[in-house]
């Protein structure tokens, strides 16, 4: 479970998180919905510890990221919006690297890395060092080093982004198991699609602060609107940075 | 996870990394080649021209040669007279010839008439390659000056003596072998360029370089303390360094295999243990290059910045050495606490064959540690800051 509770940050004069409060409950998919620029990345970067707030708190299952931020992020995987590659490093050799650094080791880390690379369908790359790698193996590169500890908590930061539809429905079907073993998940996303297509609550947030929170009909029905797109447009107040 | 066995494991993918960087590779498997190849180089071209110097002497070109002929003897006992260049001022501007002495038509006219004689010396004092002509010239002419002096003393019955209230007794102990030791000084110099340079391919990929790669965001959100991280990134390239100095001085090790010591007339001091001394000493001063890079690639904005701020980084320390080719007083005791001139200062020492003076070595390390760990500390604060990832 996640919590962020009355969590604000500012850079300099812009006020990124004005006070922003919500729960990611275990065994659902919760998508943090809104526009470009609305708070959703520095709310993630919160969340799994690299961004510390300037007020309010962040905790992962309980555990306080300001007091405690490695043991929260032992109970997380992070997807970031960044999925940077070490390039001389092998798809199989990043797994084992955060693996590691997630205290796994031995014949443990390396089955479990094999059952990662089978499960994301990547054999043919797994050995390669990542240099020209395209943005589909790269992202399951990413997802597999995120998940290597089998974490209770998952944070995504627009998953799909610059995906094709085989890599994106390979994302959400990955996605929709992990809710099955009753994990706790967080994505962002600006996409509508995906967002109806995922999620079982939505937290819709818009100049760092949460303005819609429910599942997708509940904000239907607050709204008034039929489709979740003009739900989102009614909640956010403006069809600025929609996609 | 335990604090050292999150160093360790960063440690071992920055090397593994490290060393599948080709650029890294080459820079610290080919950089130790430069210095000690650069030395042997100018001991051969140093041995040649001073032994051309002691065969026949320094050639002072003279112009009228005619018109003094027993000053022109007398210099031919302490120099090599040649004819001078048609245009002497100018040749001398160009460096063509180090010193020209003019010796002008009334020169017996005057000499004659016991009036001063008039010679020209025509030198270049800002050329650092001219002045021992130009002093072996000066110090000839005032010879024979005195030679004459005394002379027309002796023909009004007075003893030469008596102008002669000093009896300096010049003693030059230069010798080849001195200027030859002149260039085994720029050895301090390329030891700490070859602990920047091995290790700053390593220190600016784990930092801007992460961030361009915008690998980082995954790093730090890793459960892992901040301070074994930036440590392991810090040891990564002080690790790099660390071969690149210890190649650096293999290579030093070979000059005197490569140049006789009979060529360059004494006996360069680069044995294994003095090697071993030098490697060991400069250790502390590893960390800090190190970590001062780390500090400064990780604050850099881009890949391209961080290579141009640790190049001008990597002067700082290194000029000072340079100097020590030319210096000639003893160094007051507190130099040595400074790091890098320090140990530069020590090395310059051993390199002579000079024993280890054991305060000077203690107060260099002891300083330098001391910085290490003020600059490691910094680093440490910058990462937990999350400054390398965000504010860049």
């Amino acid at each position: 479970m996640i919590r962020l509770d009355a969590v604000s940050k500012s850079f300099g004069d812009v006020h990124a998180l004005e006070g922003i409060s919500f729960e990611v409950p275990d065994g659902q998919v919760t998508g943090l919905l809104g526009p470009n620029g609305a708070g959703k990345t520095t709310a993630l970067r919160i969340v799994y510890g690299v961004l510390r707030p300037d007020s309010g708190v962040a905790s992962v299952d309980g555990i306080d990221l300001s007091a405690d931020r490695i043991g929260a992020q032992r109970r997380l995987g992070v997807f970031p919006h960044a999925q940077g590659l070490y390039t001389r490093l092998t798809a199989r050799e990043h797994i084992l690297y955060f693996g590691q650094m997630h205290g796994l080791s031995g014949e443990a880390l390396k089955a479990r890395a094999a059952e990662l690379i089978s499960a994301l369908g990547m054999e043919d790359i797994a050995d390669r060092r990542t240099e020209g790698f395209s943005q589909g193996q790269r992202v399951k590169v990413a997802l597999a080093r995120s998940l290597v500890h089998d974490p209770r908590n998952v944070v995504l930061d627009e998953p799909t982004n610059g995906l094709d539809v085989a890599a994106t429905r390979q994302v959400r079907t990955l996605l929709r198991q992990l809710r099955e073993q009753g994990r706790c998940i967080l994505f962002s996303s600006h996409v509508m699609q995906e967002v109806s297509a995922l999620c079982d609550r939505v937290v819709v947030i818009a100049r760092g602060a949460v303005v819609a929170e429910g599942t997708p009909d509940d904000l239907r029905r607050q709204t008034g609107k039929e489709s979740l797109e003009d739900a989102f447009v009614a909640a956010i107040g403006s069809e600025e940075g929609l996609a | 996870m335990n604090w050292l066995s999150s160093f360790w494991v960063v440690l071992a993918k920055e090397l593994r990394e490290g060393v599948r960087d080709r650029k890294a590779l080459i820079t610290a498997l080919f950089f130790p080649v430069l210095g000690p190849v650069l030395v042997i180089v100018m001991l051969f071209l140093v041995s040649d021209s001073s032994r051309q110097a002691d065969e026949k002497g320094v050639a002072i070109p003279v112009a009228g040669r005619e018109n003094a002929p027993n000053l022109v003897a007398l210099l031919e006992q302490g120099a090599r007279v040649v004819d001078a260049p048609a245009d002497p001022v100018e040749a001398v501007r160009r460096g063509d010839v180090p010193v020209v002495i003019v010796i002008p038509p009334d020169f017996g006219e005057k000499l004659r008439a016991g009036q001063p004689a008039p010679v020209r010396l025509i030198l270049d004092e800002s050329r650092h390659q001219a002045r021992p002509a130009a002093a072996t010239a000066e110090r000839l002419l005032a010879a024979w000056s005195q030679q004459v002096a005394a002379q027309r003393l002796v023909v009004r019955g007075i003893h030469p003596a008596v102008i002669e209230p000093l009896a300096v007794e010049r003693e030059d102990v230069s010798t080849p072998a001195s200027r030859a030791a002149m260039l085994l000084a720029t050895i301090p110099f390329f030891l700490v360029m070859a602990m920047f340079t091995g290790g700053m391919p390593i220190a600016i990929d784990v930092t801007a370089g992460e961030r361009e790669r915008q690998s980082l965001e995954p790093l730090f959100a890793a459960p892992v303390p901040r301070s074994s991280l930036v440590l392991a990134k810090i040891g990564a390239s002080g690790f790099f360094g660390m071969a690149t100095l210890a190649e650096t001085l293999i290579g030093f090790g070979i000059v005197p295999l490569a140049v006789p010591s009979t060529r360059i007339g004494f006996s360069v001091q680069l044995d294994p243990e003095m090697l071993v001394t030098t490697f060991l000493l400069c250790l502390p001063i590893v960390l800090v290059a190190a970590a001062l890079m780390v500090i400064f690639a990780a604050r850099a904005r881009t890949f391209r910045a961080a290579q141009t701020s640790l190049s001008l980084l990597m002067l700082v320390p290194s000029l000072p050495g340079m100097a020590l080719a030319f210096q000639s007083a003893r160094p007051p005791a507190w130099l040595y606490a400074v790091p890098f001139l320090g140990q530069q200062m020590i090395v310059n020492e051993l390199v002579r064959g000079t024993p280890l003076v054991q305060s000077q070595a203690l107060l260099a390390t002891g300083s330098s540690l001391v910085l290490a760990l003020v600059v490691c500390a910094f680093a440490i604060r910058t990462f937990e800051r999350g400054q390398p990832l965000f504010d860049a």
